[in-house]
């Protein structure tokens, strides 16, 4: 079956069997493989993307659900030679990142997240983080940077991913 | 699958089309958060799968004033959104927005909830038990309306031939809650779940989920708080209650022992009055 998606903004074009997994696809034909394959389970939330805006597993995701839809990974928040994500800039200014292996995943969540929810508390910071798992940090660093994120958009008046906080 | 045999993937646009797929022998996909995790449990994917997401009825809840009808097809973190301060529905939402994770109840449907077979842990199954909910399938030979706890008892004969398309709820109670028991204080399944719930009668109707392989009414429990003045809600008096008339045989399981499971029922009933006695309808 031949499926076709957008993928970091251009199209892309898959043919093979439908009910294999997004990251698969990702990593083993696009390269893109900063969308890490951990538990393939639903559980660790490294392999988490934007189907449509929505932050979800890619490891549960048949490609067959994705067609005609617009897929961003994170090398598609920030290729690295731009600006990066406002929560890139805050998880590299507060040092929160250890091995680094679940921030893709933690990235493609949270940036979701303080998209729709600009005056979260961090509560609801730490609810929108169950599903990612990181083995280094204790999350607390990492909360305290989402927390910094949304307070300084906040009073710059600014736009988190065009949402206006 | 063997060498050689291309997978059949239909995307339906109707529920026509999603059961004639169905007559040929595919599987319904939803979200397929617990279906593609089939191979992990030494299961296999299925040749053939038919997916409900692009059939626009099925991912509708429509809210009436006496009665919502969710779609098969509706997401958890949707249901959330939409049923979010609608009284009467506080437990319903609890379940939905307590369920797995973030990323998972943005994919994860009702219907797929509802439909996996031999999970006990499922957290709408005690919550739509307590609303009295209707389940909606379309069968080979027609539509067909079953109450809850007949369709979770004979789903696996029932879903050979059918597809679940709806869910009833009647606009019948003034409050209703949700607690359930994970290990961790989120991301796992839990140990053992009790939904509750009081009607316009202040009768109270009480759910287990996760406790035995099948979640199911508590109507030992129902009953001996049907013997009580109605006003006299008490956290106190109805784990004593639940504690005295503890008829479950708990399943045991990789998170915890059967044993367990059923001894934590009297606490998880404490909290769940305690919630109830706090909801608009009843505070
Ligand atoms: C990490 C993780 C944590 C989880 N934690 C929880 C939790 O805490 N509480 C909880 O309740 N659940 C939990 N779950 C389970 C989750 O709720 C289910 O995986 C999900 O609801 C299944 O829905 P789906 O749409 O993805 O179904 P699918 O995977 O697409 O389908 C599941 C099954 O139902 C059948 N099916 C689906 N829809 C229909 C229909 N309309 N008619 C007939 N058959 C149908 C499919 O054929 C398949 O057999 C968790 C899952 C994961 C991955
Ligand atoms: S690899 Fe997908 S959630 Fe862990
Ligand atoms: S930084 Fe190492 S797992 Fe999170």
């Amino acid at each position: 079956m031949t499926v076709t998606f957008q993928l970091n903004g251009e199209d892309c074009r898959f043919h093979g069997d439908p009910m294999t997994p997004l990251v698969d696809i990702l990593r083993q034909e696009r390269f893109l493989t900063g969308t890490k394959a951990v538990c393939r389970e639903g559980f660790c939330g490294a392999c988490t993307v934007h189907v449509d805006d929505e932050a979800m597993p890619s490891c549960l995701k048949p490609v067959g659900l994705v067609q005609g839809c617009a897929v961003t990974t994170i090398e598609g928040l920030s290729s690295g030679n731009q600006a990066l994500h406002p929560l890139q800039a805050a998880f590299e200014a507060d040092d929160a990142v250890q091995c680094g292996m679940c921030f893709p995943g933690m990235v493609m969540s949270l940036s979701a997240f303080v998209r729709d929810n600009p005056h979260a508390s961090r509560a609801e910071i730490k609810a929108a983080m169950v599903g990612n798992i990181c083995r280094c940090t204790g999350y607390e660093r990492i909360v305290d940077a989402v927390a910094v994120c949304l307070d300084q958009a906040r009073k710059a008046g600014q736009l988190v991913e065009g949402i206006n906080v | 699958m063997a060498p050689g045999v291309e997978r059949s993937f239909t995307a339906a646009s109707t529920l026509e089309e999603a059961l004639a797929a169905r007559r040929q022998g595919a599987a319904v996909l939803a979200g397929g958060t617990w279906m593609m995790r089939d191979p992990r449990r030494g299961g296999q994917l299925p040749v053939a799968v038919v997916a409900l997401h692009r059939i626009p009825a099925l991912s509708k809840v429509e809210i009436n004033a006496d009665h919502v009808v969710i779609g098969a097809a509706v997401t958890h973190a949707v249901l959330v959104r939409v049923l979010h301060g609608v009284a009467g529905f506080e437990g319903l939402v609890a379940a939905a927005q307590g369920a797995a994770n973030p990323g998972i109840r943005s994919v994860a449907t009702v219907g797929g909830n509802l439909c996996a077979l031999d999970f006990a842990a499922a957290d709408l199954a005690p919550a739509f038990l307590v609303c009295e909910a209707t389940v909606e399938l379309q069968t080979f030979e027609g539509p067909k309306l079953l109450g809850i706890s007949d369709f979770l008892e004979g789903r696996h004969r029932l879903l050979t031939e059918a597809i679940v398309t709806r869910i009833h709820l009647r606009r019948d109670l003034i409050a209703s809650a949700h607690i359930r028991l994970p290990l961790r204080k989120a991301g796992d399944y839990p140990v053992a779940i009790v939904s509750l719930a009081v009607d316009k009668d202040k009768r109270c109707r009480i759910a287990v989920g996760s406790v035995e392989p099948v979640a199911r009414r508590w109507t030992a429990l129902e009953q001996a708080m049907a013997a009580g003045p109605a006003s006299a809600l008490d956290p106190e008096r109805a784990a004593e209650l639940a504690l005295e008339h503890n008829d479950f045989q708990g399943r045991d399981g990789k998170e915890a022992e059967g044993w367990y499971r059923r001894q934590v029922l009297s606490p998880l009933v404490r909290r769940g009055v305690a919630a109830l006695l706090k909801t608009e309808g009843l505070a």
